[in-house]
Parts: C-alpha cells; sequence; structure tokens
C-alpha cells in the first residue's frame, strides 16, 4: 500500500510504549501531527491523567491531530479496563490540503498503533466529551 | 461651518466605500466585480487602480487603517484579504490578493474588520456571521461561524472597542450582540456592560423594535455601551444594556440603512430620504435633531451644486451650455430643458445625494469626536459632510412630501 506519509521508527517506539504503560487511573492522551513540509509524522505531546475536556482544550482548533487515548473504562459490572482508542481529531476549519493528507495518512497510522477502536471528531471541542466517548465505546 | 464636499465618482450606484488610515485614497465597489481605488490629485478624486479577483458584485469593503490592508466580501461566497506587496519583476507595490474561505452557501453581504485589525467579520446570506482570523501555523485565514440563533440574512455588523463583542443586524428583525471570542487571538475582555466570561457564540443581547422589520444598520456607540440599530419600520431604536433600557424614534421619513456614532451622545444615520439626519441624547433619552443637508439654500444657476469642482477646468468644457448637455446625459434625458437651472429641478432633488444613501462612515476626527463623515449613494457621488452644520428639518424636505 503506498505511503503519502513517513512514520520514523521512533514513533513507532512511542507508541509501544505508550501501548504497555501500566495504568492504575485515569486517562491518558499521546498526540501525533502530520508536518505537511517533511511528510512525516511526529509526536507532539503526551498528558498523563488528563479529563476528555481538558484534552479537547488542548487540541488545536483549526489543525488535524491524531490522538491515541487509553481511556479508563468503568463497566456497569464494576470493572475497570483502558481500551485503547484512536481519536481522529479533523476540524473542518483546518488548512484543506493538511486536512487531505491527514485522511490519507490514517489507516496507515491506525495499522502501525494497531488499533481496532477508531472514534472521529470533526467539530471541533464539541464534539470531544465524556459523555460521546462513552456512548461510542458502547457500540465499538 | 463648511459646505458638503461633494464628488461625482461615477454614474453607476456605489456599493460600499472605505478610506484609507490617511483619506488620501478610497476603495470603491461601483457594483461590479471590481474594487476601484479612486487617489486623491488636488481637489480631484481619480482611478488609480481596480483590483479584479471576485466573480460576482462585490457587497462590501473594508480598509483597515493601522495595516493597511483591504478585505472585501463579494455575492460569490467568498472574502479577499487585499496586501500591499512590491511586485517581484518591477519593485513597484501592487495588491495581492489572498482567497479566504469562507464555507458558507450563500452571498456575503457586508465586512468590516475588529478594531486591533487581526480578526475580521462576514455578515452572509447564509444565516451565520464568519469570523475570520489568521492562523499562522498554517498560513491561511480560517474562518469560524456565528450561527445561533439567527434565523435569516445577517444585513450589517459592528465591532465593539474591546475587539471582541460584535453587534449584527439581521433580516429577521433582531438587532444581537454576539461574543466572537477567538482563543487564539484574543486574551480575555474584561468585563463590559455586555457581560463576562464570554465564550464564542454566547449572545449578550438580543433587541426588535416595536413594529419589527429588517434591522439594517447597527453600530456601538465609542465607548461599547450603547447600541443603536436602524429598522425598517423607520425606527432608530438606542440600547443601553445596563438598564434595559430601549429608546426608539419613530420617524415619519422613509427607513434608514446606515448609521455611524459621531460621539458618545449623538449619531448620525442616512438611508432613503438621501439626507443625513443627526440624533442626539443620552441614558435619559433621545430626539432628532436635524440634517447635514442644508436643502433651503439658493440652487446656483447651471445646478453647479452637483459637482462638487467648480473652476478646475477652464475653456470650452466649462460653459453653460455644456454644462446643461452634460447634466441631461447623466439624467438620461434625451433633450434638455431649455430653461436653464429652474427647469432641471422637475427630476432633480433639493438633497445633495440624488439617490439612496447607502454608506455612511466616519471620515475625520477622533472615534469620540468625529468632525466629518463621509456618504456615498446609489446616485454614484461621494459627498463629505461637517458633522456640526446642521440645520432643522423644516417642512420643504428634499425627497419628502410631508402633509
Amino acid at each position: 500500500m503506498s505511503h503519502t506519509v513517513d512514520i520514523p521508527q521512533a514513533l513507532k517506539d512511542s507508541l509501544r510504549n505508550f501501548r504497555f504503560a501500566r495504568r492504575n487511573a485515569g486517562h491518558a492522551a499521546m498526540v501525533v501531527r502530520v508536518n505537511k513540509q517533511k511528510l512525516v509524522m511526529e509526536e507532539v505531546d503526551t498528558f498523563d491523567d488528563i479529563s476528555p475536556e481538558d484534552l479537547a482544550d488542548e487540541l488545536p482548533e483549526n489543525s488535524p491531530r491524531y490522538v491515541l487515548l487509553s481511556y479508563e473504562l468503568a463497566h456497569p459490572d464494576g470493572r475497570k479496563s483502558f481500551p485503547l482508542v484512536l481519536i481522529n481529531w479533523a476540524p473542518t476549519s483546518s488548512e484543506i490540503g493538511l486536512l487531505t493528507l491527514h485522511a490519507s495518512a490514517f489507516l496507515d497510522f491506525q495499522n502501525t498503533a494497531d488499533v481496532s477502536k477508531v472514534i472521529e471528531v470533526r467539530d471541533g471541542a464539541e464534539g470531544l466529551t465524556k459523555q460521546v466517548i462513552d456512548s461510542k465505546l458502547k457500540v465499538l | 461651518m463648511s459646505a458638503p464636499e461633494i464628488h461625482s465618482l461615477s454614474a453607476t450606484p456605489i456599493t460600499s466605500h472605505s478610506f484609507n488610515g490617511d483619506r488620501s485614497q478610497v476603495a470603491v465597489s461601483l457594483n461590479s466585480n471590481d474594487v476601484t481605488i479612486y487617489s486623491r490629485q488636488g481637489k480631484d478624486w481619480n482611478v488609480t487602480e481596480t483590483l479584479s479577483e471576485h466573480d460576482k458584485l462585490i457587497t462590501s469593503i473594508d480598509w483597515a487603517p493601522n495595516s493597511n490592508r483591504i478585505v472585501t466580501a463579494s455575492q460569490d461566497r467568498n472574502a479577499y484579504v487585499w496586501q500591499e506587496t512590491p511586485d517581484p519583476q518591477t519593485g513597484k507595490l501592487v495588491w495581492k490578493p489572498t482567497l479566504v474561505l469562507l464555507r458558507i452557501n450563500r452571498a456575503a453581504t457586508f465586512v468590516r474588520w475588529s478594531p486591533n485589525e487581526d480578526k475580521f467579520a462576514v455578515a452572509t446570506g447564509a444565516r451565520a456571521i464568519a469570523v475570520c482570523s489568521y492562523d499562522s501555523e498554517n498560513n491561511w485565514w480560517v474562518s469560524r461561524h456565528l450561527k445561533k440563533p439567527i434565523r435569516s440574512t445577517v444585513l450589517s455588523l459592528d465591532w465593539h472597542p474591546n475587539n471582541v463583542l460584535l453587534a449584527a443586524g439581521s433580516a429577521d428583525m433582531k438587532a444581537r450582540v454576539f461574543s466572537a471570542y477567538i482563543k487564539d487571538v484574543d486574551s480575555r475582555p474584561p468585563p463590559s456592560v455586555w457581560g463576562e466570561r464570554l465564550p464564542f457564540n454566547t449572545v449578550c443581547g438580543e433587541y426588535g423594535s416595536p413594529s419589527g422589520g429588517w434591522v439594517h444598520a447597527v453600530g456601538f456607540s465609542p465607548s461599547g455601551d450603547v447600541l443603536a440599530f436602524a429598522s425598517h419600520d423607520s425606527t432608530i431604536s438606542i440600547v443601553y444594556p445596563s438598564g434595559p433600557v430601549i429608546y426608539t424614534i419613530k420617524l415619519n421619513s422613509l427607513p434608514y440603512v446606515t448609521l455611524s456614532w459621531t460621539s458618545e451622545d449623538s449619531l448620525i444615520a442616512a438611508g432613503h430620504d438621501c439626507q443625513p439626519i443627526v440624533f442626539s441624547g443620552s441614558a435619559g433619552g433621545w430626539h432628532l435633531v436635524g440634517t447635514l443637508d442644508d436643502t433651503s439654500a439658493a440652487k446656483q444657476s447651471g445646478g453647479t451644486r452637483g459637482f462638487g469642482v467648480a473652476g478646475s477646468q477652464v475653456g470650452r468644457l466649462n460653459s453653460a451650455a455644456f454644462h446643461t448637455f452634460r447634466q441631461a446625459d447623466s439624467r438620461g434625458t434625451s433633450s434638455p430643458t431649455s430653461a436653464a437651472g429652474s427647469g432641471s429641478t422637475d427630476t432633480e432633488l433639493l438633497t445633495v445625494h440624488q439617490n439612496t444613501i447607502t454608506s455612511i462612515r466616519p471620515f475625520s476626527g477622533t472615534a469620540d469626536r468625529v468632525a466629518q463623515v463621509s456618504t456615498t449613494g446609489v446616485d454614484g457621488r461621494l459627498v463629505i459632510w461637517d458633522v456640526n452644520n446642521v440645520t432643522e428639518l423644516t417642512g420643504k424636505m428634499g425627497a419628502l412630501r410631508l402633509h
């Protein structure tokens, strides 16, 4: 399959470490962006124990990002699991060229990170709340 | 107390006008797809440049005085930001356009730069206002939409001095004050009479006039604490939000379509009556003061009042006979009337503007003490008025037939 954007080895190692890090409580997130000039993906931020609303505040309003989220899911029977969720943060006010590049490389990133659960957030900060994530995860 | 300066820029209507910072140039839309820039040479205004990029009629132009950028909005659903940059080959300064994707599916009707000139707001027919700011990370203009609770075309806008609040007049008969706070562009504004802690798209107030009617023009006072709007039911309303108190002045003249504050306690409105009218008041009440158009002044023979530059041309082009033919041509009559002067008042109005005034802007002075205002209208004239030259409105008014 053709790759439009390269994923450096360092990023792949970061993704592995993020996936296997032992978590006790809270949601952790890793934010990755596409560098349009160099056509390469780079890690931007990592957050430990952050709420979805704070995460929405940290993400840019007008730029697309890939967000790997380790979400603390409380099951109705009392269990706690930490599923890995990939959020496609793609606000419609982003620059069109960057948005297309981001979309074309998304499947590649998903396969590299090896995540099956995907949430699309296209309308900015309103679309990333605890309720939205909980309802989407129940379906997935 | 000086007479108004009259300039006939064209025979076509002037849709919108905007002066640059030092008032040496004016950018004008002559009901067409191009921006025409006139420069002042002596007493005349002459065409120096034409900016072509839009595909349809340009509805509104605004020239930022400090950053020297022009923003144009058009019926083709786009806005362009024009910047003067040196041309790589010739080195001359040319106007280079940058497209702004507004993401609207109807025409843009009105555009205004914010006071700090870091964002601009575009009123559209898509029942939304697009607030645009520059995203330096991606090197392009980003637009965010103010949608709720607008139910129809937005006709006019005005920014509050704090660079965050935006007043909008709409065809759903309401004047509203929105917060257009953009996260990376604005710092938190201090609390004002309109509210505090205002995220984007908060409605700080919604006002209408008693009989309803499209709100054609809105304006904040120089301090930003008072809002005025002109409505199609021939009323001017002034809102004091701290009360809340609304003073509505009902007029028996034709509606106003544009207004401009000249100080904290007075404003000038103009519209289908073809003359600028002055209103004055305070938190205790508002009333009509008079008109800037002295219609009782004697009409000179040949109607030279219509051509503000008298005596600059010499020789055969300045004779009275040539003038009568020129008048007839501009008025579209097939043959000039036989009596010089008085006969031609059949179709000529007694006011300076011969048709609706569509735009009034402060010309000189400070924001809270404007000395002159400029008006343009459907008759293709640009007139600069002295704000203090107010005469009482008498029965003998140019366009009206009062009973």
